[in-house]
């Protein structure tokens, strides 16, 4: 029999309950609770999330976020800053010690990559894996990963885009030349792309999480089972939060 | 005479290093460092350590240098998308 891991689709959340439960499902696996986890989830109200070592106030027009009702949040990983929006995002968490994960961090990126990259082929998109965070289609990026590994556990999330909208993403982010905005956004435009793009129409959420799921299941040779959290997942969420990603001290700490 | 300036700098096949540095024009040391951008470090906890280390320091090729790589091999620090000569040359960037 096959080894089951475990899988959660939670829909849409906020921004901050996204990064908390993340971060709980991290705390549960270190602690040995629960198995491997895939999650599948999405943002509501639409968010940007910034890479841990990134400056806030450098990198996001606070004031169109606040005016727009577009939240912003601070990520456990590395990283640069990303608009979610119409998109799917996943995470994964495994123990370090799991012998199906790489210990070298490069490699492990290009693993978990590679579920994704099985699972866009399953919806007709062919696509590669390109060091040191990205997933790209016909030169475009299609996807944007980020890992850290905390507690002896490794956690990557990333999104899968399904639609882009470049011109509001720069509406939102800050850049360092404003000058040179309008050609920053063309050239993100030939760069970036979108399951919408590639395939010419509008495809269902159901239909990329179920693309994606089977990605991981067969990438990693094992099988994904619905499930949902354990109580103490659903305390830490709350609990992180609360006390972290909502918080000012947390967001605006560079 | 106390200066304050920035950086941002590209780091080869890397990412994007954007530094702040608060550093003393007389002693040519450094005051106050805030390293930010896209890159990855593990464990992530090094950068607030590394901020702290800088203070005092001069700014100084090889002796930032030396004190960044002796701090990343004796943790055992990795760093992606961002190095050592990266780290260094950003710094010294912000020098007027």
């Amino acid at each position: 029999m096959k080894e089951q891991w475990r899988l959660i689709e939670t829909g849409d959340n906020t921004a901050f309950t996204n990064m908390a439960m993340d971060k709980a499902v991290l705390v549960s696996i270190s602690r040995g609770k629960v198995p491997p986890t895939v999650r599948f989830y999405r943002w509501r109200p639409s968010a940007i999330s910034i890479g841990y070592f990134q400056s806030l106030e450098e990198e996001v027009n606070l004031d169109i976020c606040k005016n727009f009702g577009v939240d912003y949040v601070r990520r456990i990983t590395g990283g640069g800053a990303v608009y979610h929006e119409k998109e799917l995002t996943y995470s994964i968490i495994i123990s370090e010690s799991h012998p199906k994960i790489p210990k070298n961090i490069m490699e492990s990126y290009r693993i978990i990559c590679g579920a994704l990259i099985k699972g866009l082929k399953n919806l007709g998109i062919e696509s590669t894996y390109v060091p040191i965070n990205d997933i790209i289609t016909n030169g475009k990026k299609i996807s944007g990963n980020a890992q850290t590994r905390k507690e002896k556990t490794v956690l990557q999330h990333g999104t899968i885009l399904k639609d882009v909208n470049i011109e509001k993403m720069f509406f939102l982010l800050r850049v360092p030349n404003e000058k040179i905005k309008d050609k920053l956004i063309a050239d993100v435009k030939e760069r970036v792309t979108s399951i919408k793009h590639v395939l010419e129409k509008e495809i269902s959420f159901e239909e990329i999480s179920t693309a994606i799921k089977s990605g991981f299941e067969k990438e990693f040779n094992i099988e994904l089972v619905k499930g949902t959290f354990t109580e103490e997942e659903e305390e830490l969420t709350k609990k992180f939060e609360k006390e972290c990603f909502s918080t000012n001290n947390w967001n605006h700490r560079r | 005479m106390k200066m304050i300036s920035r950086s941002i700098y590209k780091v080869p096949k890397g990412k994007l290093l954007k530094i702040r540095l608060n550093y003393n024009e007389k002693t040519n040391s450094i005051d106050e460092i805030s390293i930010t951008g896209d890159f990855f470090a593990y464990p992530e906890e090094i950068i607030d350590f590394l901020e702290n280390e800088l203070k005092g320091t001069l700014l100084d090729k090889e002796i930032i240098f030396k004190k960044i790589d002796s701090i990343i091999k004796e943790r055992n620090i990795e760093f992606i998308g961002v190095n050592v000569e990266g780290l260094t040359k950003g710094i010294l960037m912000c020098k007027k």
